[in-house]
């Protein structure tokens, strides 16, 4: 069984159609991505899924039923900060976990054990308007894994959170799915999506693409860049380069070349052979790997930040 | 009734967590009792001091309550909007009544506190009261009436009004214009026509002139708000704010479009 279907999902605002006959199938626990930029509809289809908003037609069951019927499966993480910073974070999970029908002594019991799981056990009897950004939107997860949780939307999660507090999100998410809840991701960062297990690629309210993270970079074409400096800019450096790259395509940069290719790891290790062969000294090499958001600027001539923005 | 309580507690926790609630609702009619207890009572018969400030003691009292209903309940009501809370309610297996009979609860809870505390603190600067025995459950009677129209205008208010701020400011307006042209803060025969005929028919402000005319007597009552027909249309008023409230917050109070 999935664990969320939509078939042809049409949602309008006005006269303004933000989700355009999207379709979408989520295994049980799986870890999807939903990317796409502001405005994009991502927002609007993760609120449909958890029963906040109704669609204008189309299908949208989540592990059979609809979301009105479903919601005792489904664990909503608004985009927002909606704990309560007046109360501590126990206070906080124990009125959610008493809003899910657990007596006291059940929701004391279980605070304790949500608390632990995402690493707040220290800070339970804080206030929330002294938690830290990354301690506050873990604190708000926590309200959406009680037992009986099958899929867990998180609607732009990391946003504002710094590399460390990010860090230790995702390795929490990590222990979540492996309790084979589904993970619903909204995000328009790459590097998050890149962690999902497949990745829906959404633009003006139509799914432009979807699939694991290498398949995307793959069908789409989306090259490794290798950088390569040699102690010398010869014509004879580029004519041996252009042997490793797509169509010929190596690139000139101001202190060497830019070498496109779809299987960086092998050009990366025979450029430095036959350089090196042929007796150029290599100064320096590196590699780029390609993101989600090259792969979306592929697919919409738009870089995800400015079409963001 | 665990959701009840969930949201009971929750709410009456952050509504005497939050300073400027406590402020406006205990600490402001407070100030307001003593001062217009050693004020406002230097030319009257020394006889009769001890129930003016009764009378004081209690007008604060309703303003008081109308604080509380009015303006703390529509800010937990657009605060909890205004931070995503809503979606999340929304998203969870909770009916909005229960949400709605928790809220409630919790300002009735914080507006009994502050009756208790500016009636405590009347009558320890010398307030009295004259109400004895079925006259003090029947003043409590239209204390209680006081707390379903003010929480009525409260959920309209949260209701209607999406930013926080502009609900909060909605419910503070009401009340204290309200409480000004319906003889709260002034006395009734000090209003022109048109305003006395409007302290009759608000509920809060007919209620008010009850409790008085119960505890403190009816000499400090320019009218009788106790005539059947009186009572019997600040009891429906009163009703009528809170069904129409309860029936907008929970028909559209949840509904993000």
């Amino acid at each position: 069984m999935c664990a969320v279907h939509i078939q042809d999902l049409v949602k309008t605002y006005g006269s303004r159609r933000v989700l355009d006959r999207v379709n979408l199938d989520v295994q049980e626990g799986e870890f999807y991505a939903l990317m796409g930029p502001n405005g994009s509809g991502k927002t609007t289809l993760a609120s449909i899924i958890a029963a906040v908003r109704m669609q204008d037609s189309g299908i949208v069951e989540v592990r059979g039923k609809s979301p009105e019927h479903a919601k005792e499966f489904i664990g909503y993480v608004p985009q927002e900060n909606f704990s309560s910073p007046k109360l501590s974070g126990k206070e906080n999970l124990a009125y959610f976990a008493s809003l899910m029908g657990y007596s006291r002594n059940q929701a004391n019991q279980l605070v304790v054990e949500m608390l632990e799981n995402v690493g707040l056990s220290e800070e339970a009897d804080k206030r929330v308007a002294k938690y830290s950004g990354g301690m506050r939107k873990r604190l708000e997860v926590a309200t959406a894994i009680f037992p009986g949780i099958k899929v867990l939307i998180l609607d732009e999660p990391t946003t504002g959170l710094d590399p460390a507090a990010r860090r230790a999100f995702f390795s929490m998410i990590q222990e979540i799915m492996d309790r084979k809840t589904s993970i619903i991701l909204i995000t328009h960062i790459g590097s998050d999506a890149e962690l999902a297990s497949r990745v829906g690629l959404i633009d003006s309210g139509r799914m432009i693409a979807e699939g694991t993270p290498d398949e995307l970079k793959r069908k789409h074409a989306v090259e490794d860049v290798i950088t390569v400096e040699t102690a010398a800019k010869t014509h004879s450096v580029l004519s041996l380069l252009k042997d490793f790259s797509i169509n010929g395509r190596v690139g000139e940069s101001e202190a060497g070349y830019k070498i496109y290719s779809q299987n960086g790891d092998r050009v990366l290790a025979d450029v430095v052979r036959i350089l090196d062969k042929a007796g150029h000294k290599v100064m320096r090499i590196e590699m780029a790997r390609p993101t989600l958001e090259d792969v979306f600027f592929r697919l919409t001539e738009r870089h995800l930040q400015e079409a963001t923005e | 009734m665990r959701q009840i309580s969930a949201a009971y507690i929750k709410a009456a926790k952050e509504l005497i967590r939050e300073k400027s609630a406590l402020f406006w609702t205990i600490a402001w009619p407070i100030i307001w009792v003593l001062i217009g207890s050693f004020s406002f009572t230097g030319s009257a018969p020394q006889a009769v001091v001890p129930y003016i400030k009764g009378s004081i003691a209690i007008s604060m009292m309703v303003f008081a309550l109308m604080i509380a209903g009015m303006s703390n309940l529509p800010a937990s009501i657009a605060g909890d909007r205004a931070n995503g809370l809503l979606s999340k309610l929304i998203s969870m297996p909770i009916q909005p009544y229960r949400d709605f009979l928790g809220r409630i609860f919790a300002v009735v809870t914080l507006s009994l506190l502050a009756a208790a505390l500016v009636i405590v603190i009347g009558i320890a600067v010398g307030a009295r009261f004259t109400g004895t025995g079925v006259e003090i459950p029947q003043a409590i009677g239209f204390v209680f009436l006081v707390i379903c129209a003010s929480a009525g205008v409260g959920l309209i208010a949260g209701t209607l009004i999406k930013n926080l701020q502009g609900a909060i400011m909605t419910g503070v307006g009401i009340a204290v214009i309200t409480s000004a042209i319906s003889g709260l803060f002034a006395p009734y025969e000090a209003l022109p026509v048109p305003l006395q005929t409007f302290a009759r028919v608000y509920p809060i402000s007919s209620a008010q002139a009850s409790i008085v005319h119960l505890l403190a007597g009816p000499d400090m009552v320019a009218y009788n708000p106790l005539t059947s027909s009186q009572v019997t249309l600040t009891i429906a008023l009163s009703f009528a704010l809170l069904v129409v409230g309860t029936v907008l917050y929970t028909r559209l109070g949840w509904k993000l479009e």
